[in-house]
């Protein structure tokens, strides 16, 4: 090992928190989230404003809270609950999803691509 | 760009490290990944190998060979973990050229090691974000892809370290068999 080495993993492992900052930091946060029912149109709300939205699905309503920038699924009627256990969405990007009540809910942020994904 | 024919010996080298990498790069693939995406990438040893003691060109050939032969035995060639590999490999050996270029003196295996597995990290984490899946929540992977790149990159550029001490250890007592400058 030469003294360059050292440095270019110093380097490197410096590198690092930087880019866990930028990428799981605050200014990694989503402005919005997109609310899907079914095969409709998607609905859009700010999660600047806190607030309770009750979505009616296919089973019945779920309880989506929007917090501090945060949104997330309180109440469903699901048998598995598994979209209130995936907890709060705030990155964007960040999606959940209660499969038996149809209902998606996925944040955004600026920027965001077109695509969700491409297969082939 | 200098277009002169290798000549016989270093064809031959770069067909007895070329099947090397290829059988590591086959063997590895039979591994189960905890992560997709996540792979030590051992065949990338015998690059570094190769670059330091042959330099950058039989380096680049055994490389791209790999990566060629190794997805046709696979049966991957032209699907997307194809594109993903060639594009890091090309990006290693871009970056590792260009630190050869420069700093040959001063560098050895680790430091290629390392720079190589960020630069193939980045490129394939590119090359999948503007082909496969142009999603922003792709992002989120990326910090833990570079941290995992430059963990393998130590732990690849350790091994061929020790692999080289003992090509030498090999070589010294071959007289006979003379090193290629």
């Amino acid at each position: 090992m030469t003294r360059l080495d050292l440095l270019i993993i110093v380097v490197a492992l410096a590198a690092l928190p930087l880019l866990y900052w930028q990428l799981w930091g605050p200014n990694y946060r989503g402005t919005e989230v997109n609310i899907l029912v079914g095969n409709q149109k998607a609905q859009r709300y700010s999660l600047l404003r806190d607030q309770t939205l009750a979505i009616r699905g296919k089973l019945g309503d779920s309880i989506i809270h929007i917090k501090n920038g945060s949104a997330a699924f309180i109440q469903s009627p699901c048998p598995n609950k598994q979209c209130i256990h995936s907890g709060w969405q705030h990155r964007n990007g960040d999606t959940t999803a209660c499969l038996p009540n149809r209902i998606t809910l996925s944040v955004v942020g600026d920027g965001f691509a077109r695509f969700d994904s491409v297969n082939f | 760009m200098n277009t002169t024919i290798a000549s016989e010996r270093n064809d031959h080298i770069i067909a007895w490290f070329a099947a090397l990498a290829i059988a590591i790069h086959v063997l590895e693939s039979a591994i189960p990944s905890p992560v997709p995406g996540i792979k030590i990438g051992l065949a990338n040893v015998v690059t570094i190998v190769v670059l330091v003691q042959f330099g950058w060109r039989t380096a680049a050939w055994v490389s791209i060979l790999r990566v060629l032969v190794g997805s046709l035995i696979i049966g991957s060639f032209l699907s997307p973990t194809f594109v993903l590999s060639l594009s890091g490999a090309c990006a290693s050996l871009i970056a590792i050229g260009l630190a050869y270029a420069i700093a040959r003196q001063h560098l050895s295996a680790l430091g290629y090691s390392v720079i190589a597995a960020v630069a193939h990290i980045l490129a394939q984490f590119w090359t999948a974000y503007l082909l496969f899946i142009p999603h922003d929540a792709l992002f989120h992977l990326l910090p833990i892809l570079t941290t995992v790149a430059i963990v393998t990159g130590i732990v690849n550029g350790s091994l061929a370290l020790a692999v080289q001490k003992r090509l030498k250890l090999l070589m010294s007592e071959a007289p006979n068999v003379d090193q290629q400058p």
